[in-house]
């Protein structure tokens, strides 16, 4: 059995948070990074320069991007149909080889998104993910129990609506666009994108109003 | 690269191989059919660029969705539940139309 | 299954661990370095990925995320003859020598 199934009963939450092997590691990379610079195969400024960019990028970004398709529907076309050019659009440089798809939350489909082989995520937009998302069990769970994933954080989806979940495991990073709640009729699209958090951009949860996190009463 | 194979709606099986290093179709998703969702693109093959090499030419890329129920023995969600992966022309075949 | 990374259904996963560690300087540098490694044409994530695929099971399992890149560059690094582990040996010990 052993070698052929992937047990995690026996390994809890370990593989995500740095392990008893972090300062061996930590030494190593600042041992690596010192001596390419020496060698001359990155600059210093390259490096800083990407950490810069990895700070910038957030889950507000992905809020933005929510709030202005919620108010304005030819971006929210453009989101749904060339998800980089609505980034650009906002400010948000997501250029490079990796494409973004946007996926729709509607009355009858609620979307999930996991990447089971590696923990692919945009990154470019939304910044790093959070452990959960890395973690065996969310990566192994995500595809033949998104239900009960999705419940673990408090979000139960009606019998009646479709879950699809999303593995990225190509070249594409997913996004979720949720539904907008409703009695949101007179927010500006700065308090609309507050009601958007990264939980609700992967698909565990979704945006509530008034502390309504009925899921039932949302997809009504 | 040469003409994408498949359409949305096209019935597809995906190979049930062994391949042996890097490759980026899941194995829970080896043998199974689904259908094909949306053509997303040509990439530069994974498989390929993952030992030093080009990558050329490149691979069209489709979404391809299964019902859950369909890939998991006792799948505890509904019946009308979905999964859709991102699966390489080379790894898809069409599949036979169903007999049932 | 296809290796210790192709997780998805695996049997007796438990529960979710929501907790969120406090990113720490080493992760961030080490993200930064593989990133602009890839930047600059020297590695591609493919290669990043199956580098990281390369790891013994049980390795892979207890390392931390941002170990994996770690191991994956070096091992990337020297299989490109860019850096020796001898080098990286030495440069730690005296990085650590230094700063304690």
């Amino acid at each position: 059995m052993s070698g052929t199934h992937h047990d995690l009963e026996e390994h809890g939450h370990e593989g995500v948070k740095p392990s008893a092997e972090a300062g061996r590691h930590a030494a190593r990379i600042r041992a690596i990074e010192a001596l390419l610079v020496e060698k001359g195969v990155l600059a210093e400024e390259d490096v800083r320069r990407q950490i810069e960019y990895m700070e910038a990028n957030s889950p507000a970004n992905g809020a933005r991007l929510v709030a202005r398709a919620w108010v304005d529907p030819g971006f929210k076309a453009l989101l749904l149909s060339d998800t980089k050019a609505a980034a650009l659009e906002l400010g948000i440089d997501a250029s490079g080889p990796v494409e973004f798809v946007t996926v729709e939350n509607t009355p009858g489909v609620h979307n999930l998104i996991v990447c089971t082989l590696c923990s692919c995520y945009p990154r470019a937009i939304l910044g790093r993910p959070p452990d959960w998302y890395k973690s065996m069990e969310y990566r192994s769970r995500a595809v033949n129990e998104p239900r009960a994933v999705m419940r673990e954080f408090g979000l139960e989806i009606p019998e009646d609506i479709k879950v699809a979940v999303h593995d990225s495991s190509a070249d594409v990073r997913y996004l979720v666009l949720p539904m907008r709640p409703a009695g949101t009729e007179g927010m500006s699209e700065e308090e609309l994108a507050g009601l958007v958090t990264r939980d609700c951009l992967i698909g565990v949860s979704m945006p509530s109003f008034e502390g309504v996190r009925d899921s039932a009463a949302r997809y009504r | 690269m040469t003409p994408a194979k498949f359409e949305p709606g096209d019935r597809v099986r995906v190979r049930a191989d062994e391949q042996p290093g890097h490759v980026r179709t899941p194995g829970y998703v080896r043998g199974k059919t689904g259908r094909i969702e949306r053509f997303l693109g040509a990439f530069k093959n994974p498989e390929s660029l993952a030992y030093g090499g080009s990558g050329l030419p490149e691979k069209p890329l489709y979404k391809v969705g299964f019902r859950q129920t369909d890939l998991w023995d006792g799948y505890a969600g509904r019946a009308q539940d979905a999964l859709y992966v991102d699966l390489y022309e080379h790894w898809l075949e069409p599949a036979r139309k169903e007999t049932l | 299954m296809t290796g210790v990374h192709d997780l998805g259904g695996s049997p007796g996963a438990g529960p979710i661990d929501k907790s969120q560690h406090e990113t720490e300087d080493w992760e961030r540098l080490a993200d930064a370095v593989t990133v602009a490694l890839d930047k600059r044409g020297i590695k591609t994530t493919d290669e990043h990925r199956r580098a990281i695929e390369s790891l013994d099971p049980e390795r892979y399992r207890k390392l931390g995320y941002y170990e994996r890149w770690i191991a994956a560059t070096e091992l990337l690094l020297v299989e490109k003859g860019i850096l020796t582990r001898e080098e990286i040996d030495q440069k730690a010990a005296k990085l650590e020598e230094r700063w304690g």
